[in-house]
């Protein structure tokens, strides 16, 4: 009985072959239960997503293993084994359980500390036990997962602190004004970094967005999408005054927007705020215009400092999250050796009168005139010593399962006597 | 001594103090000092508060303002109501960190004042004293608590300004949130203070209670001129580009001619102010003795 996981991520593979394996939403319960049939008695979760592609399994007779997961994942996508082999990992017992529980936590995302990954891995779950191809391993496994991962978000500083420079702006937005309904953002310049301000922006409530652009044909097309305006790139110091936000990213040279512009845009907002980002390189905003009251000016650089500063928070907090993260998957393996440490016993027992009995078989034929009752002494005298033999090793066992070390213990103890199980010879 | 009444007040300070702890320790610490405790410990504190107040105006079939105790205890309890209403009608957990800090200082230095024999001077009319004394004390109170947003607006406004942003960022609300409350808890104020001034004219004029030259009284004077400044301040505001920081700065600077008000009239020995009873019974005074000691509050 051990726990397998197998799955691509965007560390290992690109996104031609991490599509390629992806589940769709109504392609899970198809492979689940296709997974299932093939292996009876086993319990299988997927984990799909657009970062990560992973099956945790399990079953009694370990017929679920490495190869024949991998042998699912091709036959399922048609995709000859060969071509993702490469960029697949593979983790067994607690090593899957390690993994699951950095998943589920996002400390293996792409940014470190995101919260989506943990409503995807409670929906995979969710999926799976509907249609109950979890057992009583996996139902364990996740719901430890999940509340390891609830308690890290509510216990570490690893989800705080906006770490994207788009997200610290609408952050800087966010505490300067309290509803953006009544906000206009004034786009000037174009570029992807300025497009994902706005989108943020616009998800806060923004609804008014005017556009300026050298290239006039740009400005309207990023208007329209967004039912703004667009505004003549020579105009462009007529409308300053009705910005509540102005985000800059233009190729100029030089500045764009001066001192003079910005004093006279607040005396006639009347001293409302005005929010200015200024995401280019030459800057385009006069640094000095920082000093006129009311006005609070952002570059590239003073976003940068913050996410970096994040970061760092989040890398501190790397390290605690680890910790609870090991005590949390040792009382899990505690808990999953103390399952498998029962039969693993019976099977040194049974290995072990099976020699006796072997013994007493050769021995039989040799004492021709023995007398029954002589010989059943000699029989429970043997069963005795087996007994005897075989009484501390169980216990101690017992004891590992529950201080963990548990699997480390059956398997010296199976290695020394030569035990294999005959599925865990195929390994 | 501290009689069993008392008591209920020092409880409600108790409760204070721990909320105090708990409002400021979550700002940096959320998982240690968690929101619910604050409050419960600041509803507790209030409702102990307010206990207190009830119990004191029922006995004295009074105002609790009869003594310079009293009516501390009354001014700090509306300042906690306001701050707690305005805190959930606008969502603004950070408001009271700041309110219950300054207020639980109060409290603690009004217990020093427990066993003062201090009384109102002059014979205080019911009707008069509620028309005059409630208004003016709600509208310091919402000056009080616009106070407090000002210093808040000035702290968010120097980390954005600075890009130095300490662990208050977070927590502080943005500046239009603390420039509209700032707004409307002075506009709340001033016609408060506005009918309690009105009311003291006709109070001080129909019963001569400050004497014919009632005018010249220090307090009504002060009275007269927070008053204008306040009106000057709504007027800038709704008139001219004065907004966010400026309006900040001037509140506080409002605050503190509020403030002079309470304690001016004491330096100067007004006859508006609360009288030591143990000297006037010694001397059996009329109502308009300038010479007697006087603590205002």
């Amino acid at each position: 009985m051990n726990l397998h996981t197998i799955g691509i991520n965007h560390k290992t593979a690109p996104v031609e072959i991490r599509e390629k394996l992806a589940f769709s939403a109504s392609g899970i319960p198809v492979a689940l239960s296709s997974l299932t049939q093939s292996f009876p008695s086993s319990e299988a979760v997927i984990l799909s997503t657009c970062n990560r592609v992973e099956i945790y399994g399990t079953s009694p007779d370990n017929s679920l293993n490495k190869e024949t997961l991998m042998d699912f994942f091709s036959a399922f996508h048609g995709l000859p084994k060969e071509r993702f082999s490469d960029h697949i990992y593979h983790y067994q017992n607690i090593n899957a359980v390690r993994h699951l529980f950095f998943v589920t936590s996002s400390l293996d995302s792409m940014v470190v500390g995101e919260s989506q990954i943990l409503a995807q891995v409670k929906e995979a779950y969710m999926t799976a036990a509907s249609l109950e191809t979890t057992g009583n391993i996996l139902n364990q496994l996740f719901q430890r997962a999940l509340n390891v991962a609830k308690s890290i978000h509510a216990g570490t500083e690893i989800s705080k602190g906006k770490v994207s420079v788009s997200s610290i702006a609408v952050e800087f937005a966010v505490k300067i004004f309290r509803d953006f309904s009544d906000k206009t953002v004034f786009i000037i310049g174009a570029g992807e970094m300025c497009e994902l301000v706005l989108k943020h922006l616009v998800e806060h409530g923004a609804k008014a967005v005017m556009v300026a652009n050298r290239n006039y044909d740009k400005a309207k097309v990023l208007a329209d999408e967004y039912e703004g305006k667009a505004i003549k790139y020579d105009l462009l110091r007529d409308h300053l005054f009705e910005a509540d936000i102005i985000i800059s990213s233009t190729a100029a040279p030089h500045y764009v927007i001066h001192t003079d512009q910005i004093r006279n845009a607040i005396k006639a907002r009347r001293g409302n705020p005005m929010l200015l980002i200024d995401i280019a390189v030459p800057r385009d905003i006069n640094p000095e215009i920082s000093k006129v009251d009311n006005v609070y000016l952002y570059n590239i650089d003073d976003l940068q400092t913050v996410v970096n500063k994040n970061m760092d928070v989040r890398e501190k907090e790397f390290k605690k999250c680890q910790d609870i993260i090991n005590k949390e998957v040792e009382n899990f393996m505690a808990w999953f050796e103390e399952l498998k440490i029962g039969p693993a016993i019976s099977q040194l027992r049974t290995h072990f009168h099976n020699i006796g009995e072997e013994e007493l078989e050769r021995l039989r034929p040799k004492l021709r005139n023995i007398a029954q009752d002589e010989w059943e002494h000699i029989v429970y005298s043997m069963q005795r010593t087996l007994n005897k033999i075989l009484h501390k090793p169980a216990r101690v066992g017992k004891e590992k399962a529950k201080n963990g070390g548990g699997y480390q213990y059956v398997e010296t103890i199976k290695n020394l006597f030569g035990i294999h199980h005959k599925d865990d010879s195929k390994k | 001594m501290i009689n069993s009444i008392q008591s209920i007040f020092i409880g409600a300070v108790f409760f204070y103090f721990l909320d105090s702890i708990w409002e400021i320790g979550s700002i940096f610490r959320l998982e240690k000092f968690s929101k619910r405790l604050a409050n419960f410990f600041i509803l507790t504190g209030l409702c102990l508060h307010s206990a207190f107040l009830i119990i004191l105006s029922i006995k004295s079939k009074n105002l609790p303002i009869s003594t310079l105790f009293e009516s501390s205890v009354f001014f700090l309890f509306l300042i906690v109501l306001i701050a707690v209403i305005t805190k959930y009608i606008y969502k603004l957990p950070s408001l009271t960190p700041f309110v219950m800090a300054i207020v639980t200082v109060f409290c603690i230095a009004s217990i020093a004042l427990i066993r003062n024999d201090l009384i109102l001077s002059g014979d205080l009319a019911k009707f008069w004293q509620i028309v005059h004394i409630i208004p003016i004390f709600l509208g310091y109170a919402a000056f009080t608590v616009s106070f407090i947003l000002s210093i808040m607006y000035l702290t968010q406004e120097r980390q954005l300004k600075t890009k130095n942003f300490g662990s208050l960022f977070n927590s502080l609300p943005s500046l239009e949130t603390l420039d509209n409350l700032m707004w409307k808890t002075i506009t709340f104020g001033f016609p408060l203070l506005t009918i309690g001034l009105v009311s003291g004219t006709i109070w001080a004029k129909s019963s001569n209670i400050l004497g014919e030259l009632w005018y010249l009284d220090p307090k009504v004077l002060l009275g007269a001129f927070t008053w204008l400044v306040y009106a000057a301040l709504l007027h800038l505001r709704l008139g001219a580009a004065f907004h966010g920081t400026k309006v900040a700065c001037v509140t506080i600077a409002c605050f503190i001619i509020v403030l002079l008000t309470f304690v001016g009239p004491f330096l100067m020995g007004s006859k508006h102010a609360y009288v030591n009873s143990s000297i006037i019974l010694e001397q059996k005074i009329p109502p308009d003795d300038v010479g007697m000691a006087k603590i205002e509050f």
